[in-house]
């Protein structure tokens, strides 16, 4: 589904060049759920906004879905990201001023869903994630738990192939940390490929696979045959 | 070093090098707040030189104007003009009354402009500014004298006083006192130069340069005694002490005692309502210049309106708010920038107050330095001001007050814009900022939503008003007004030909170009010579009341001259010798005076008789506020002005061989000519000028307001970034973004549309009011403007908009 080879993003001041990513290569299929881990500053989040399609790599080659992008434009890169990719994110990223339906709606909207569907999905997914009883709250009035249950079924309204989640439970106590882990992991045995950035060693149990980044470098890949929680 | 000032110097190091990193927000800044205060300045210069008039006289509480009010079925018309024994009746009768005076500028008894030149010199000049005044004119108001005896410089019969300025034209270098000048050519009648005044200054109500004496005057026999004609500006001194309120109440004793008696003995039978309807009153001379927008006066230039004085300051104080609110906007829209820095401050042990001092020392520095632009602004937009409002206002930079006024209210406006957006940025916590969770502004925008539709409402009215004006310009200028007032030259001055001014006609006729002339001083152009009497079916002087109106003096070729259409009868014509005693006459006086067939009736004024040959159509002789009111015309000489229809377009070359025609009967004096369509236009330099300052004001509107919605949009983008973030993440396209930023500004602008309509409606149609003639206003100037309005708007979010939609979605994700 996705494959990348000496893909280089650096960062530029004035005087001062950083690379962010050097010549990284990985492949992802179809399936899996991978875990990105490394320390601070190490890449993960550049890597993953690239593999999202929200940043543009400066080198290398990056092929979605048999398709090489890596010179696409933000409209095309926009175009492919709503059809094909869901977003989960540490602070949730919930629009405070829309109510839990239309944060949920929003996504359909953009690829241009009739009204009446979109109620009927949004209320499907929503009934799926345990809190259709919330639709008409704000962001503000939910615990973190539910907050981010809210943006799982976002990046999930328009049955992505891929779902991006940047630290996903970084902002949330265990028990709701493991609730959302439990989440993806039904959407990855549904189908969906997950990709996912931790510092969680215990997240990371989750995945088939980990890929350890240091400074902008894959150094390791374990692969596992079976997790256990 | 103190270290008090050590950290000033650290709070103002900073501010400048802030200043200089946002280089586009800076400039906005102190543009939009520059220009507010050169806007202000300007409106405070004109507004100090409105209330300075007529300030310069010794004696200006006990001066007043005297006033009449006349009560027409309830329609009160204010007059300055009184009977010659007005003034003397005043002083004799009431000893509270100290001196009097009177002018008299009257064009009909020879006053208002002429050909002046010395004794003793060929050569004539053209001149204005030419009243009869009395010595106590000169007693009264204390003009300050050059040369001569200010006592009696009028006091004797045939004497002249003349202004400094034409002292130096016409004697400079000498002392003019008992030299003669001759006026029109004159010469039965020389002026002896009784002394010379100071200019009267540009803040005076009264500007003349010649002041014929009035000693020994009498425009016609009896004149002097009669209190039937009424052509004398009156003034009076009262003694310290009088109460000028107590006084008016015994004014209607002259009515009774000179007034009534006199109509009486002129066969008027109906004279009881007369006391009722007429009234006298006291305006003080410094509130001439502004109050007097509702008296009529003959020809005042110096006229103002304290309305206007109002007027200007509210734009004045609006500008200065809006501008200063803007300003605070600026600053609280790059909050998100400062408060890492107001953070760490903080971290690092800083307490609030010195944040407080600190963003205070900027806003000063700002303010500082939009103050220094703004007052090279003003200096250098001065002359465009001027202008704009008629004035010849002079920068006060020698004056002591400018620079520390100056100084003192960039520091209090310094201080007051800084005040909010200092406790503002210093509120923020330091560990929400140092986590990244800014506070962003309060997401209640009533506020400043309630200032863009404030703003644009302003923007909307003035540019309705601008279109309104130059429309009702428009319609004036192109209006169907009864003559042609095309390829007409006006030779004016041709007077002083005396009887050569037939022959000089018969040379022009010789020209190939001249299609005909006319010799008559009545045109239909504002401020030409006028006159005002009663006419009367004849024979019906007792019965009925009589129809006021003009009475021209013209002759056989004007009619034909200036285009003007006969709808009845006949023109005049040389062939018919009874047309001595004929007159044409306009339909409005056929109107009102009830003539069923107006040709052949005979009419008459107390004096002359004459029979209607002719109708003329309507056509407009004064401005078009007014309507058109009845008039005769019958063969007579007024010899002032001459005429010329011209075919050809050629119009230099023409002036060229009229010039020399000219000069071989007068080559002591220059020509003065003046083309008809430019004297009517000319009738409405005030609507011109009035177009002028409305669209000047709303050009500044609409860049102070779009200053603010600037400032509000980079606000807005700031505040949403995440959110348009999270929305671009999703697929959401750019025009959707774009879209999502602009609509809500737009509502806001066609608010103001909605609230700006009917208020510029109602406003506009005041001023049409004065109009007689005007035209109706369409919607279509509210579709316009409405769409302008949306248009600049539009551009002027743009900037912020397209930046948003062009925004990497993750950019506003990373402060997480």
């Amino acid at each position: 589904m996705i494959k990348i080879e000496n893909l280089e993003k650096v960062y530029r001041t004035e005087e001062v060049e950083t690379k962010a990513l050097n010549k990284v290569s990985l492949e992802v299929n179809e399936g899996e759920f991978v875990a990105i881990m490394g320390p601070s500053g190490c890449g993960k989040s550049t890597l993953l906004n690239i593999l999202g399609l929200l940043d543009e790599p400066d080198g290398g080659s990056f092929k979605f879905l048999g398709t090489e992008i890596a010179k696409f434009n933000e409209r095309n890169r926009a175009d492919l990201r709503k059809r094909n990719i869901g977003f989960v994110f540490q602070s949730f990223n919930l629009i405070d001023e829309l109510t839990v339906f239309e944060n949920v709606e929003l996504p359909l909207i953009y690829l241009g869903v009739g009204a009446s569907e979109r109620k009927e999905k949004v209320e499907k997914v929503l009934e799926k994630m345990q809190i259709m009883h919330r639709r008409n709250h704000f962001p503000q009035q939910l615990s973190g738990g539910q907050q981010q249950r809210v943006a799982v079924a976002r990046a999930v309204i328009n049955n992505p192939k891929l779902i991006l989640a940047d630290e996903p439970t970084g902002n949330l106590d265990s028990a709701n940390g493991n609730e959302v882990m439990e989440l993806l992991t039904e959407l990855n045995e549904a189908g969906t490929t997950v990709i996912m950035v931790t510092h969680s060693e215990h997240d990371a149990r989750y995945a088939h696979r980990v890929i350890r980044l240091l400074d902008g470098e894959v150094v390791m890949e374990n692969v596992r045959e079976q997790f256990t929680v | 070093m103190d270290y008090n000032l050590k950290m000033v110097r650290n709070y103002f190091k900073i501010a400048w090098r802030i200043l200089l990193k946002q280089k586009l927000y800076s400039s906005i800044k102190i543009g939009g707040f520059s220009l507010g205060i050169a806007a202000c300045l300007l409106i405070s210069l004109f507004i100090q030189d409105e209330l300075s008039y007529d300030q310069h006289y010794p004696n200006k509480n006990r001066l007043y104007r005297v006033i009449s009010e006349a009560n027409k079925s309830g329609k009160i018309t204010k007059g300055i003009s009184f009977p010659a024994p007005m003034a003397k009746a005043l002083k004799n009768d009431y000893p509270e009354i100290e001196q009097v005076g009177r002018f008299n500028p009257n064009e009909l008894f020879g006053a208002g402009s002429a050909e002046v030149r010395r004794g003793d010199k060929r050569e004539n000049f053209y001149e204005e500014k030419i009243t009869y005044a009395d010595q106590g004119m000169l007693d009264i108001l204390q003009v300050p004298m050059v040369y001569g005896d200010p006592k009696k410089a009028l006091a004797e019969p045939n004497t002249i006083v003349i202004s400094k300025t034409k002292a130096d034209k016409y004697f400079p270098n000498e002392n003019p006192v008992g030299k003669t000048l001759i006026l029109n050519n004159n010469e039965k009648k020389p002026y002896k130069i009784g002394g010379v005044m100071e200019d009267f200054p540009s803040t005076s109500h009264l500007d003349f340069d010649f002041l014929l004496t009035l000693t020994g005057v009498e425009f016609w026999p009896g004149e002097q005694g009669t209190w039937m004609a009424s052509n004398y500006a009156t003034y009076i001194m009262l003694r310290p002490g009088a109460d000028a309120a107590a006084l008016e109440k015994k004014f209607p004793l002259i009515i009774e005692k000179y007034v009534i008696p006199s109509l009486i003995e002129a066969g008027n039978v109906d004279v009881k309502d007369v006391a009722k309807q007429g009234k006298i009153v006291l305006q003080p001379i410094t509130d001439i210049h502004l109050n007097s927008a509702d008296i009529m006066e003959y020809g005042s230039n110096h006229q103002s309106d304290i309305r206007f004085v109002w007027l200007f300051g509210a734009i004045a104080a609006f500008i200065l708010i809006i501008a200063g609110i803007n300003f605070i906007n600026l600053s609280t829209a790059k909050s998100a920038n400062r408060a890492k820095e107001v953070g760490l401050r903080k971290v690092l042990g800083t307490y609030r107050s010195n944040l407080v001092q600190q963003f205070l020392a900027e806003s000063i520095l700002y303010s500082a330095i939009s103050f220094a632009v703004g007052l090279l602004l003003a200096w250098l937009l001065l002359p465009f001001f001027n202008t704009l409002a008629a004035k010849s206002l002079v920068f006060p930079w020698r004056e002591w007050w400018l620079l520390p006024t100056m100084a003192s209210a960039a520091l209090v406006i310094g201080f007051l814009a800084g005040l909010y957006p200092s406790f503002y940025l210093s509120s923020f916590k330091p560990i929400n900022v140092l986590k990244g969770n800014v506070s962003r502004g309060s997401k209640s925008a009533g506020t400043r939503s309630a200032l863009v539709v404030f703003q644009f409402t302003a923007s909307i009215i003035l540019i309705v008003g601008t279109f309104i004006i130059y429309r009702q310009m428009n319609f004036i200028l192109n209006k169907k007004i009864g003559f042609e007032k095309d390829q007409v030259l006006l030779i004016q001055g041709t007077h002083t030909l005396g009887d050569k001014v037939k022959t000089f006609k018969t040379e022009l006729l010789r020209l190939p170009e001249v299609k005909s002339v006319s010799i008559s001083d009545y045109l239909p152009i504002k401020g030409m010579k006028r006159n005002g009497n009663g006419f009367w079916k004849e024979g019906k002087h007792k019965e009925e009341s009589a129809t006021y109106g003009q009475m021209w003096r013209i002759d056989h070729d004007y009619i034909k001259t200036l285009g003007m259409k006969i709808v009845a009868g006949r023109d005049f014509s040389q062939e018919m010798a009874t047309d001595s005693g004929a007159a044409i006459v306009n339909q409005a006086l056929v109107k009102e005076m009830g003539l069923k067939n107006p040709i052949g009736a005979r009419i008459s004024n107390s004096w002359e008789h004459w029979t209607i040959v002719g109708v003329v159509e309507d056509f407009h002789f004064e401005s078009l506020k007014e309507n058109i009111r009845p008039m005769i015309m019958d063969l007579g000489h007024s010899p002032s002005v001459v005429a010329v229809k011209v075919k050809s377009a050629d119009m230099p070359e023409f002036v060229q061989s009229v010039s020399s025609v000219w000069k071989s009967f007068a080559p002591d004096q220059a020509i003065r000519y003046t083309f008809l369509d430019q004297s009517y236009a000319n009738m409405y330099a005030d609507v011109q000028r009035m177009g002028r300052i409305f669209s000047s004001f709303a050009i500044l509107a609409v860049i102070v307001a779009c200053l603010g919605l600037f400032a509000l949009s980079a606000f807005m983008v700031e505040q949403r970034s995440k959110e348009i973030s999270i929305r671009l993440v999703l697929g959401a396209s750019g025009y959707s973004i774009f879209r999502l930023l602009t609509q809500n500004f737009l509502k806001l602008v066609l608010i103001a549309l909605v609230i700006a309509a009917p208020v510029a409606w109602y406003l506009m149609q005041k001023w049409l009011e004065d109009y007689e003639y005007r035209i109706t206003i369409n919607l279509d100037v509210f579709l316009i403007a409405g769409i302008l309005a949306v248009v600049i708007a539009i551009l002027t979010i743009s900037y912020q908009s397209v930046r948003a939609a062009f925004m990497k979605p993750v950019d506003g994700l990373r402060a997480e």
